[in-house]
């Protein structure tokens, strides 16, 4: 019954994939994935973190669709593993999950052969047939008749007409290793294995912070003091710097595109060293018995001023890159700044519940790669194209058209609807429509698996254009 | 460690592998014949290379801590498996699908080469 599941299984995915590029395919494939784990692992899928992890998977898949960009087969693909990883062990770190689910999806065919999770089935088979055995009687004579043959073709013209009017062109090689790609795909994922002992030490390691018993309350003042002391004159470093900061955006009026980008690089470079060295300075204070001694209240006040602050510097960045957007447009560096700065925030925010909720180290790396996770997803249901395109065509001021013309062929729709209203040389024009037409040419020409939401949206516009 | 015979062993399976690709894609004919024979050497030294500088080491290494092979294959063949796959999968990426049986066959027959180390009998 396994066999015959994952070998329907493996038909479907070469039904689906094989010589495709990406499109409905991959989504039909994450409901077929679902299924095929569902069907071995039905317990597991009774816990909330697998079903909340199978939410998060079938909502990449139609995002696949509906936005059909690089990021969205990104995240499809990292919510795969994060599912996988989660069925071998539910208990433990997302990023434990990834490392299962990679490597249970690559090699565990490999990893069940020596460890013996299919030892029962392994035997059953010896008992019935000799593999090596059946492997050599098929393969050897095979090979050396394949060398004969060929050997022979060379010395006896009646014996070549006769070798070539034998055709295998009807079986498709390719087609067929692609299957048992998708066996063995199918048959690694049907049971899921778990890397140790790296998943049973992290399942063990919990968010707590445990009073150590070698407790010194003289090594413990003294490390109190230095710390209120470099994070009071830290906090007035950092006090001063956002004075003169909101001082020069005040009363600068920068209106070049360089003055502006200057303005946001070099606040970036300061927030990276800033905020990284905060964390630093935060966890290497509260890395241990210091979060139990009694007079630690200043100490901690002081850190959630230091915190703050910092997210006070993120939103002075904040500003900055928002002018630089209003004047000359959105661009994926600028986003990029947008999510740095997001993320940052992140950080700081699981830095400070760290220190109030006295966590441990595991808990940043748990929490915070979980956050990453879930804005994996989220960003990935975005259109950027389409939003930079979008944003500069009707709010910016000023914005680059080649820049908007040499974007992916998701805002060619968008482009053309637009290109009349707004000013952009012959030229410019002229090569909107050619980027247009010939994303409807690609569009449709493509076969059923590869299908995306715009498909259906471009075959409305032009129905008389002619779909696979 | 016998690692003679996982070397042919395992020269052996990165020829099969390797042609076999080769052939699904473009056929077969005695100029291929000519070239199979020939790609003997390179592909034994290839995966001569491979596995002396790769997987031995690990083994040679954990032997320390590590009594059992099972146990050795267990702890560090997933990591290993993860980065293979990663950098196969580049390589395949970076030659624009011109690799792909180079690095099929480099692929599986590192995974089954440890395969054949972690079950021989321990020392």
């Amino acid at each position: 019954m396994k066999h015959i599941s994952i070998l329907i299984a493996s038909f479907l995915f070469s039904l689906l994939f094989f010589d495709k590029s990406i499109g409905l395919n991959l989504s039909i494939f994450s409901i077929i994935t679902i299924v095929f784990l569902g069907f071995y692992n039905l317990k597991a899928f009774k816990n909330l973190r697998i079903r909340f992890y199978t939410l998060a998977y079938i909502i990449t898949a139609i995002f696949v669709f509906v936005q059909h960009s690089g990021l969205s087969i990104i995240a499809n693909c990292i919510a795969f593993f994060t599912l996988v990883g989660a069925i071998s062990e539910q208990n433990t770190s997302i990023y434990i999950n990834w490392l299962n689910g990679m490597f249970t999806t690559i090699a565990a065919f490999f990893y069940k052969y020596i460890s013996g999770n299919s030892s029962e089935e392994k035997v059953d088979w010896k008992k019935n047939i000799d593999i090596l055995h059946l492997a050599k009687l098929i393969g050897i004579p095979l090979v050396f008749i394949i060398v004969f043959v060929l050997l022979y073709k060379n010395g006896n013209p009646v014996f070549n007409d006769l070798i070539n009017t034998i055709s295998f062109d009807f079986i498709n090689f390719q087609w067929v290793l692609f299957t048992i790609l998708g066996y063995y795909l199918f048959s690694n994922i049907s049971k899921p294995v778990q890397i140790e002992p790296i998943t049973s030490q992290d399942k063990q390691i919990t968010d707590k912070l445990y009073k150590s018993e070698h407790f010194s309350e003289v090594q413990l003042k003294k490390e109190k003091q230095l710390g209120t002391t470099l994070l009071g004159l830290l906090n007035l470093l950092i006090l001063l710097y956002i004075a003169t900061d909101v001082t020069y955006l005040m009363t600068t009026n920068a209106t070049t595109g360089t003055e502006l980008s200057s303005q946001v690089h070099n606040g970036i470079n300061t927030l990276i060293a800033s905020i990284l060295i905060a964390i630093v300075i935060i966890l290497y204070f509260f890395r241990g018995n210091l979060n139990f001694y009694s007079e630690n209240k200043i100490l901690k006040n002081l850190t959630y001023v230091w915190i703050i602050l910092n997210v006070s510097l993120i939103g002075l960045i904040a500003i900055k890159n928002q002018n630089y957007i209003a004047l000359y447009g959105l661009t994926y560096k600028r986003i990029g700044v947008y999510v740095y700065i997001l993320l940052t925030c992140v950080g700081l925010i699981t830095t400070f519940l760290k220190v109030l909720n006295i966590k441990n180290m595991v808990y940043l790396f748990r929490i915070n790669t979980q956050i990453a996770f879930i804005l994996l997803i989220v960003f990935s249901t975005i259109n950027w194209d389409h939003t930079i395109t979008k944003y500069n065509l009707n709010t910016a001021q000023n914005f680059d058209i080649s820049y908007l013309i040499n974007l992916s062929n998701r805002n060619a729709v968008l482009l053309y609807e637009q290109k009349d209203n707004i000013i952009a040389s012959h030229e410019h024009k002229k090569r909107i429509d050619t980027k247009y037409w010939s994303y409807v040419e690609d569009v449709v020409q493509n076969e059923w698996q590869e299908y995306s939401y715009e498909t259906f949206v471009i075959s409305k516009k032009h129905p008389n254009s002619e779909t696979k | 460690m016998n690692l003679p015979g996982n070397l042919f062993k395992s020269a052996l399976l990165a020829f099969a592998i390797f042609w076999f690709i080769i052939i699904s894609e473009d056929g077969i004919d005695s100029d291929t014949l000519l070239l199979m024979f020939l790609s003997c050497i390179p592909i034994f030294l290839m995966v001569t290379i491979v596995i002396i500088g790769s997987i031995c080491p690990v083994f040679w290494l954990a032997s320390k801590e590590h009594t059992n092979k099972q146990d050795i294959f267990k702890t560090y063949f997933p990591y290993y498996a993860i980065i293979a796959s990663s950098a196969c999968v580049f390589g395949i990426y970076a030659s624009n699908n011109e690799l792909i049986a180079f690095f099929s066959s480099a692929f599986i027959t590192t995974c089954q080469s440890w395969v054949w180390f972690a079950k021989e009998k321990n020392e």
